[in-house]
């Protein structure tokens, strides 16, 4: 295997969403230490950058068989269709690569889903911070999270009171947000419930605010330290323990190497991430060796695919035909943008490849690609298109079944190119 | 792609899942199965030729994700604690489906009620395991590994399975994700997802075929995807179906508070489709189906009531189709779910993860009535109840009485049982 182009390809499938015309070939004359650097250095302002979409509070849901609440839910579905071609179109159109991965990598950490919180809102909310915090400090981030009206909402911070305190953040706040499974005690779960208490949502803004009286202010013990906390102490205490690191190192490392073999013991990125510093933990994964590992494989979650698809093709996903085939197609793959199917994230890996979502993918690809431009490949001759296509992708090689399998079709470029987007090796990242 | 991708010296020497072994365990049961995802048509083929003799017993399992209140399922509404534990989330006496003990099912449940009268159900109480975990994903892992000391990655079907002859039809789940519950060493169930597949045709189709052949340069992932498109087309589309593809439903319930779990939505339609496979004659001797939506931390009591009543309406539904088909005697519903919850309600109107919760027993084999005690409401650990039968008693008592196997192939020993079930 090209060493070379395995590690490049990785650079631009993992750390970002794959590479545009051009850009992979580019990548291999300018070196792996270049393209390193470029991702690690990316440009301060996104040239790519989609404007979000201006979403008004919609306010509390009208009673039921009354005109306004036909209204209503027109706006709540356009607004919801709005949320979602925006993110996809964003992830198509970034020159942040990787800042936006990080942007989609946080969204399956603190998983939060729309199907519960319902308001486009405070999802788009949740999204900003995960773009202000994405490379960022994990502490301010941990303690900006608490506030999030969406994750409120969705595990239920505005019924956490004093009187009976609600243990469904406090337990998802130590198990998958901040220190990993069996990390803590049951007694943690509940003693840090009360120090969550006193907080309420607006469900269709996402506003959070405080009530004195909903606040249980006696001393609580989290983790054997002992004082009247509020969220903000008691998250700074539990993201400053060592658990921590190697919790969002373990994360990281699953998502972007591997989740199938864990990271190795006392892994760098556990002390790169010291300060709690995302960047440098990052860094130590683009710089380290791993990289050039070819034991680390990794499958192409449904929205990576068909967002490296868009940038490989110059599609755009609000341009394409139809919102609803769209929205469909990605239902069909069990991952659409901004709806996780539980509190623990997205699956992975052999998840994504039941025959099921084979047979969905073709017709995604088949759909997508009547709607591309194909000139640049038609303009080829057939016997370099299979080649123009490994470069375009970022596939570090075709194998010889799938190279035969080009090779017969290389005569119809949509078919060429449809077989190409649906081979094993472009939907699994070696 | 046969066997289970086995899991590295490190998870091994971990004494229990944590969540991302959980996702992959669920993943790697994924690939295990891919070359036996099924279609409606391989069913109906297999159906046609080799029908399930009748009078073989049939499992039907249902997981209910989320963590399902016990308490206001089966409800203790003689017991003053109950009230005083829940003032706002409580059931008055009236309004409740009377059963026996001082115990009443939630007023959703009206056909459970009515196959309870029949005597055709067997509420297991107070049913859990040592020192229960309160992670939904740890602790339905060990139900359904059924192993709560040891970390084992193969589900307890699986290891059922894995004493079969080989048979993609044995075991088969609705959806398209395998649970880990029928992940065998040797052998998995299958996954049949809701709608059928449907195969590319024409030059894509052949196109397609010719990509998705083994390749020895395959990785583990690629052979992974390869198959799982080569699966695509070996299902013969040229048998007429028995059963006419089911179109897709709506949801039986709109999203409800307590959504955030896992699970499916679509019971009723999982079901429904069971019904109509086992009545052509699918070979298939455990079905494995779920609802999700049970984690109610606030505002429990209509979500909850809803769910039930999709439990017990879609169930009582399913064995009065059964009937039609004379195969009725033969079936026996299960119903789980991975773990109960707080005594105490939490002042939201919801409930906090607990531990212990009864199970149901239910067809013409099971010798209705109620079996384990009762969990006290005032003698709590930790605030939960305590456990007062472990859920192998129950399985054990299931792989003897439905799957007609000796429950240490697949538990190993263990002794305990509960003798809800008819003597042959």
């Amino acid at each position: 295997m090209d060493l070379k182009r395995l590690e490049i390809a990785r650079l631009y499938n993992r750390f970002g969403f794959g590479p545009r015309p051009g850009e992979f070939t580019q990548a291999l004359k300018a070196g792996v230490a270049a393209t390193k650097q470029s991702f690690l250095n990316p440009p301060p302002i996104d040239s790519g950058a989609v404007p979000p979409p201006v979403l008004t509070d919609l306010g509390k849901r009208p009673e039921p068989n009354t005109p306004e609440i036909i209204i209503f839910a027109r706006q709540l579905r356009s607004q919801k269709e709005e949320l979602e071609l925006w993110w996809l179109d964003q992830m198509v159109a970034t020159n942040k690569a990787l800042q936006e991965k990080m942007v989609w990598f946080w969204h399956g950490h603190w998983a939060t889903s729309i199907g519960k919180v319902n308001y486009a809102m405070p999802m788009l909310t949740q999204n900003q911070t995960f773009r202000k915090y994405a490379t960022g400090n994990f502490s301010e981030f941990s303690q900006f999270m608490f506030s999030d009206g969406a994750i409120q909402v969705w595990l239920d911070g505005g019924e956490n009171t004093v009187k009976a305190p609600n243990e469904n953040f406090s337990r998802e706040m130590m198990e998958l947000f901040l220190l990993g499974v069996n990390r803590y005690t049951e007694t943690d779960v509940k003693e840090l419930a009360r120090a969550f208490t006193g907080y309420q949502v607006s469900r269709s803004s996402g506003v959070v605010v405080y009530n004195e009286k909903r606040r249980d202010t006696k001393s609580v013990t989290v983790l054997s330290k002992s004082a009247v906390m509020g969220p903000e102490d008691a998250i700074a205490h539990l993201v400053s323990q060592p658990d921590c690191a190697q919790f969002i190192a373990e994360r990281i490392w699953f998502r972007f190497i591997s989740s199938q073999k864990p990271p190795p013991a006392n892994h760098q990125m556990i002390s790169a991430f010291a300060g709690r510093e995302i960047a440098p933990l990052l860094a130590t994964l683009i710089n380290g060796a791993d990289l050039a590992n070819p034991q680390y494989e990794i499958v192409k979650s449904p929205v990576e695919w068909f967002v490296s698809v868009c940038r490989a093709l110059s599609l755009t996903p609000s341009k394409l035909n139809s919102f609803t085939k769209l929205h469909g197609y990605l239902e069909k793959l069990s991952q659409v943008p901004f709806s996780p199917p539980n509190v623990g994230g997205w699956p992975t890996d052999e998840a994504w490849l039941s025959s099921a979502s084979a047979q969905f993918r073709i017709a995604f690809a088949t759909w997508l690609v009547n709607q591309a431009d194909l000139s640049a490949i038609e303009a080829l001759v057939p016997a370099k298109r299979a080649a123009y296509l490994a470069d375009l992708l970022a596939v570090v090689e075709w194998s010889p079944r799938t190279s035969s399998a080009l090779r017969e079709v290389r005569d119809t470029v949509p078919r060429l190119v449809i077989l190409a987007i649906c081979s094993p090796e472009y939907v699994v990242s070696p | 792609m046969n066997e289970i991708p086995t899991m590295s010296a490190e998870q091994l020497g971990m004494s229990k899942y944590t969540r991302r072994q959980f996702l992959k365990f669920s993943g790697a049961a994924t690939a295990a199965t891919a070359a036996s995802v099924l279609s409606m048509n391989d069913i109906a083929q297999a159906a046609i030729t080799r029908p399930l003799p009748l009078g073989t017993p049939i499992l039907v399992v249902v997981s209910l994700y989320g963590g399902n209140d016990g308490l206001n399922t089966v409800i203790p509404y003689e017991d003053s604690a109950y009230y005083s534990a829940r003032p706002t989330l409580n059931y008055k006496p009236d309004t409740l489906l009377p059963l026996t003990d001082g115990l009443a099912l939630n007023a959703s449940m009206t056909g459970i009620k009515t196959l309870w009268d029949a005597q055709k159900v067997a509420i297991v109480r107070g049913v859990g395991y040592p020192k229960p975990d309160r992670s939904h994903f740890s602790s339905m892992a060990i139900w359904q590994t059924g192993s709560p000391q040891t970390h084992l990655s193969t589900g307890w079907l699986g290891r059922w399975l894995d004493n079969q002859a080989i048979d993609p039809m044995m075991a088969i789940s609705l959806g398209s994700v395998l649970p880990p519950l029928l992940a065998g060493a040797k052998q998995s169930g299958s996954a049949l997802p809701l709608g059928g597949l449907i195969i590319p045709a024409g030059a894509i189709g052949k196109a397609c075929m010719r990509l998705s052949t083994a390749s020895q340069r395959d990785s583990k992932l690629s052979a992974a995807a390869a198959t799982s498109m080569r699966n695509l087309f070996s299902v013969s589309g040229s048998i007429t179906p028995v059963l006419s593809q089911p179109a897709p439903l709506d949801d039986d319930l709109p999203t409800v508070a307590g959504g955030n779990a896992g699970g499916d939505s679509n019971l009723t339609q999982q079901l429904n489709i069971v019904a109509k496979l086992i009545a052509a004659g699918a070979p298939t001797k455990v079905w494995s189906v779920s609802l999700g939506g049970f984690d109610t931390h606030a505002n429990e009591a209509n979500a909850q009531a809803a769910l039930l009543g999709t439990v017990s309406t879609s169930i009582s539904k399913f064995l009065s189709q059964m009937k039609v088909s004379g195969r009725s005697k033969d079936i026996t519903v299960m119903v789980y779910s991975e773990f109960g919850r707080r005594v105490k309600a939490n002042g939201s109107d919801g409930t906090d993860h607990g531990s212990a919760g009864p199970m149901f027993l239910i067809g013409d084999r099971v010798q209705g009535g109620m079996y384990g005690d009762q969990p006290s409401l005032t003698k709590l650990i930790d605030g939960d109840l305590a456990v007062t039968t472990d859920f192998r008693d129950v399985y054990s008592s299931v792989i003897e009485n439905v799957l007609l196997t000796p429950a240490e192939k697949v538990l190993g020993k263990w002794s305990g049982r509960v003798k809800a079930f008819k003597s042959a």
